[in-house]
């Protein structure tokens, strides 16, 4: 099947649900199709694990006035498709009303949408086994510091449609493929482990994935203890500058959060939030991130959208209906299943950035690290960044990759360390924004940064 | 969906399989029913009802494994995704090193039905939301709430396994979760307090002391009550007394997930080929069941049609076992635990966890308090996370000062963290009250695959130091 063949089966299958709404005298119906085929292999020392397969279902909401009801099932079968509507429906009927919703996306408004790499539908299991041997021909096995590698490729292709009562009928499609390398090693009891990976919409190189990612661990063998306590400047690889990043700025850029004031920056709209150098961008326009799509969930255009302005915050990021209850449109950031990866089509539309970008500015990462006279490079991302307190700010994490800088040189590296601090400080301390962001796992991509002072200790 | 026609179902595309050259099949389908009311400022955010169906195909050939899976549940689907995951399975031979062999097993025919008094799916949506708004009203008695949110989710239904040694298993997964979350706002900072119960059992469940919506709603609101008091807990290495949720994810996350067998057997666990090594503590004894006298999540048989048992990872600190697979205990030569487990019928079956716990001690908790002195009791966890290195950080949501022996103010957040290792050969007693739950909201989660229900809990554990980090 092409990709226009899928395009045109998921419009078709939305367009017939909405009519199956209708049939059932439904008075409004939202229907999102999603349909994903999806091919990953991992080896991991021999031992290979593989799955391939058709992801590929509906999520059916139905509204009576403002009590809203949703119902999901899988596949595309009509009767099971009637089924779930009629379920939905029922739910609607039980259901109080929700004073925020005001009806699904009226009309057909698209955005561009992203790169599509035709050739991705043609991969199958034996060009990523050849791609894990291309990986794995670059490792030196004989290295008795080596505990365990392993290589993975995943690559998909499909999308989803969106088809609404109101008159909304569109369609989003993606490809995408990744390969990743991850590396153990020990040395005299030191532990350590570091990875690679390249991701995107179009088929990459894997070259020196699984190199780098080797070297990087064997460079944080022989690692020593801190010792103490102290308050130190932090410099951060752009990678684990994105995840530390991206906990707090979740619930902080959220227009739903701000709704249900649950936000803390509910009260600091037009407010200076961070260092005027720090610019953040919400982009669901670049055409090379999977973000980067021509609606959102629940069928509206998708758009690039300025929340940090030189350290202002100018918006938060909504859907239709938390846009609508704060008096803004959406930002077209109706998202579901999220970040974790919960199965899209299972989940009702919840507000969650597109992806997140800090603008470039200053610095690269070598260029920040021969500035500080004493400090930590952190190389790896922290455990803990999930329990950081989102309302205060607070945080105290900790991590096995990091490297003790003196006299602008990185010295030697650490034995466990924790980190404290305060998310909201320390985004008005920052001393650099660097200039080298990279493409991250994380909901952000972000360059090296250096922040002025964290509290180390172990 | 009728259980005869889906037995077909499988045994057609086994049989295929075989056809195709396959030296072993799998056939697993799901029929999954999970039901979510989000009840935020009393007013309903989410009420959804998701149906997960499908089949899981997975084939072997010459010890080279692959799995495809489709929701469609027609022969020509079923034979097309047999011969893809076929297809994988010869694609993938030669990068194979470890063979996906098992050992011999007997046929097994089962059929479980986990029979509860009122099963959830009888109860109408209005008396869940009923619970939810009964649990928040009483919730906000205790606190001056700023937010509220009511959870409740459920899931029920159905599991088939055919594989090619002619074993037909059937069995019906159930699990319901409910909590209130009571949020204040204090001069600078938010209160959270919550609680809540899950469990594989029937709404009967709510009629036992101290587990009814009321009650569940009263502690959450106490719990915001006490932490708008709250002190910050003293940094640096404490003892401390370690509350049964705390401890069950200790077990789970730290210890459990370092026990599972693929980690191990590819060198990424630290605790790789330690068997027979005193790693922790005389009173530490970790265990792995499937259906325990605890409660937590009922689990009768593995995705490989492993009939689940007691698995004892550690006895009294000295490590005894790993969490296996049919493929990985033969390649260890030992006996499989149960634990191949995949969260839908779009995922091959991993080694995962089942209901993990400490054993109970014969301590009380005012021994326990006792022993501890000057410390903390960490109650409540809102998560954490561990590394494959055994390094942990642990958030503690409710927690109390222990001083000259009493329990005595609040303390706010704190964060517990350091090597499980270490941890482990800290414990000095253990209590004998026991706290095993499952959960709806969160879950395990492992290679994409999240969030699979597991069980997990314990008793209160004395610690004589693990690494406090107070806000």
């Amino acid at each position: 099947m092409t990709l226009n063949e899928i395009r045109d089966k998921i419009l078709h299958i939305a367009d017939q649900t909405i009519k199956y709404a209708r049939d059932l005298n439904i008075p409004a119906a939202e229907a999102y199709v999603y349909n994903l085929s999806n091919t990953n292999l991992t080896d991991n020392k021999g031992k290979i694990d593989s799955r391939d397969g058709l992801i590929q279902g509906i999520g059916l909401r139905v509204a009576i006035g403002k009590q809203v009801g949703f119902a999901s099932c899988t596949g595309f079968e009509k009767e099971t498709i009637k089924s779930t509507l009629k379920h939905a429906h029922s739910i609607a009927n039980v259901s109080p009303k929700n004073p925020m919703f005001n009806g699904f996306v009226a009309g057909t408004n698209v955005a561009k949408e992203g790169i599509l790499d035709p050739e991705i539908l043609q991969l199958d299991s034996d060009s990523m086994i050849e791609t894990c041997n291309l990986m794995s021909q670059e490792i030196d096995l004989s290295d008795r510091r080596l505990v365990s590698i392993s290589y993975g490729v995943n690559f998909s292709y499909g999308g989803y449609a969106v088809a609404t009562t109101e008159g909304c009928l569109a369609s989003s499609l993606v490809t995408t493929y990744a390969a990743n390398s991850f590396s153990v090693v020990t040395e005299a009891g030191d532990r350590k482990t570091a990875g690679d990976f390249v991701q995107g919409r179009e088929i990459k190189p894997v070259e020196g994935i699984s190199s780098n990612g080797l070297k990087k661990a064997l460079n944080s063998l022989g690692s020593k203890a801190f010792g103490g306590s102290e308050v130190l400047p932090t410099v951060w690889e752009p990678r684990e500058s994105a995840a530390f990043l991206a906990f707090s700025f979740i619930n902080c850029v959220s227009g739903s959060s701000y709704v249900e004031k649950s936000n803390p920056w509910g009260d600091k709209l037009d407010q200076q939030v961070a260092v005027k150098e720090l610019t953040l961008i919400d982009d669901g326009q670049n055409p090379e991130s999977e973000a980067g799509r021509a609606i959102d969930t629940e069928g509206s255009p998708k758009q690039t959208t300025t929340v940090i302005d030189n350290g202002i915050l100018k918006t938060f990021l909504f859907d239709k209906m938390f846009g609508e209850a704060a008096d803004k449109a959406t930002t077209g950031n109706a998202s579901r299943g999220g970040f974790f990866g919960g199965i899209p089509y299972e989940n009702v539309p919840n507000v969650e950035p597109n992806k997140l970008l800090i603008k470039e500015v200053g610095k690269n990462l070598d260029q920040q690290i021969s500035e500080i006279n004493k400090g930590i490079l952190l190389t790896g991302t922290p455990i803990g960044l999930f329990t950081s307190n989102q309302i205060t700010g607070d945080f105290g994490i900790t991590t096995n990759d990091a490297f003790l800088i003196e006299k602008g040189e990185v010295v030697h590296p650490l034995k466990n360390i924790s980190i404290a601090g305060n998310y909201f400080e320390t985004l008005n301390d920052i001393r650099t924004i660097g200039s080298d962001r990279e493409v991250s796992g994380w909901p952000i991509d972000a360059p090296a940064i250096t922040y002025n002072k964290h509290t180390i200790s172990d | 969906m009728e259980k005869d026609y889906v037995l077909d179902l499988l045994h057609k595309a086994v049989d295929h399989g075989h056809k195709l050259g396959a030296d072993f099949v799998e056939a697993r389908y799901d029929d999954l029913t999970l039901t979510t009311i989000n009840y935020t400022n009393e007013q309903v955010k989410e009420s959804s009802t998701k149906q997960r169906r499908g089949i899981g195909i997975m084939t072997c050939i010459n010890g080279s494994p692959g799995y495809s899976f489709t929701p469609i549940l027609e022969t020509d689907a079923l034979k097309e995704t047999t011969k893809r995951a076929l297809g994988i399975a010869k694609s993938t031979e030669s990068l194979l090193t470890f063979k996906h062999k098992y050992s011999d097993r007997p046929i097994i025919k089962d059929s479980i039905e986990h029979k509860v008094k009122i099963h959830p799916m009888d109860v109408e949506f209005e008396e869940k939301l009923d619970m939810l708004k009964r649990g928040v009203a009483c919730a906000k008695e205790q606190v001056d709430a700023q937010s509220t949110i009511g959870l409740w989710g459920e899931l029920w239904g159905n599991k088939l396994f055919v594989n090619s040694e002619q074993s037909e298993i059937y069995w019906t997964p159930l699990l319901f979760d409910m909590r209130i979350v009571a949020i204040a706002m204090t001069e600078t900072t938010q209160a959270r307090g919550s609680d809540g119960v899950g469990q594989s059992q029937g709404m009967e469940y709510f009629k036992l002391k101290g587990k009814d919506p009321e009650t569940i709603g009263t502690n959450a609101g106490k719990y915001c009550n006490e932490q708008t008091k709250a002190v910050a807990a003293p940094g640096g290495k404490q003892k401390a007394l370690v509350g049964p949720r705390m401890a069950g994810v200790l077990a789970h996350e730290s210890f459990g997930h370092l026990s599972e067998s693929d980690f191990v057997i590819t060198g990424m666990s630290p605790i790789s080929d330690r068997v027979g090594e005193q790693l922790g503590s005389e009173h530490a004894t970790i265990i792995d069941e499937g259906i325990s006298e605890y409660g937590g999540f009922f689990l009768p048989y593995d995705d490989q049609g492993t009939k689940t048992g007691k698995t004892v990872l550690m006895d009294k600190g000295m490590l005894v076992g790993y969490l296996h697979d049919r493929s990985t205990a033969n390649k260890m030569n030992t006996e499989t635990t149960g634990n191949s487990r995949a969260i839908t019928f779009m995922y091959p079956s991993i080694p995962r966890m089942k209901n993990t716990y400490f054993k109970p001690g014969n301590l009380s908790i005012e021994e326990s308090v006792e022993m501890v002195g000057d410390g903390i009791y960490a109650v409540g966890t809102s998560g954490g996370q561990a590394g494959l290195d055994g390094a942990f950080l642990f958030k503690c949501s409710r927690g109390y000062l222990i001083e000259n022996n009493e329990i005595t103010t609040p303390i706010k957040d704190a964060a517990l963290s350091g090597q499980i290792l270490d941890f482990i050969s800290q414990i000095s007693g253990v209590g004998k009250e026991m706290d095993l739950f499952t959960s709806y909201f969160g879950g395990c989660g492992k290679g994409g695959q999240y969030p699979l229900p597991v069980g997990l809990g314990g008793p209160s554990i004395v610690v004589d130091e693990v690494l406090v980090g107070g806000e």
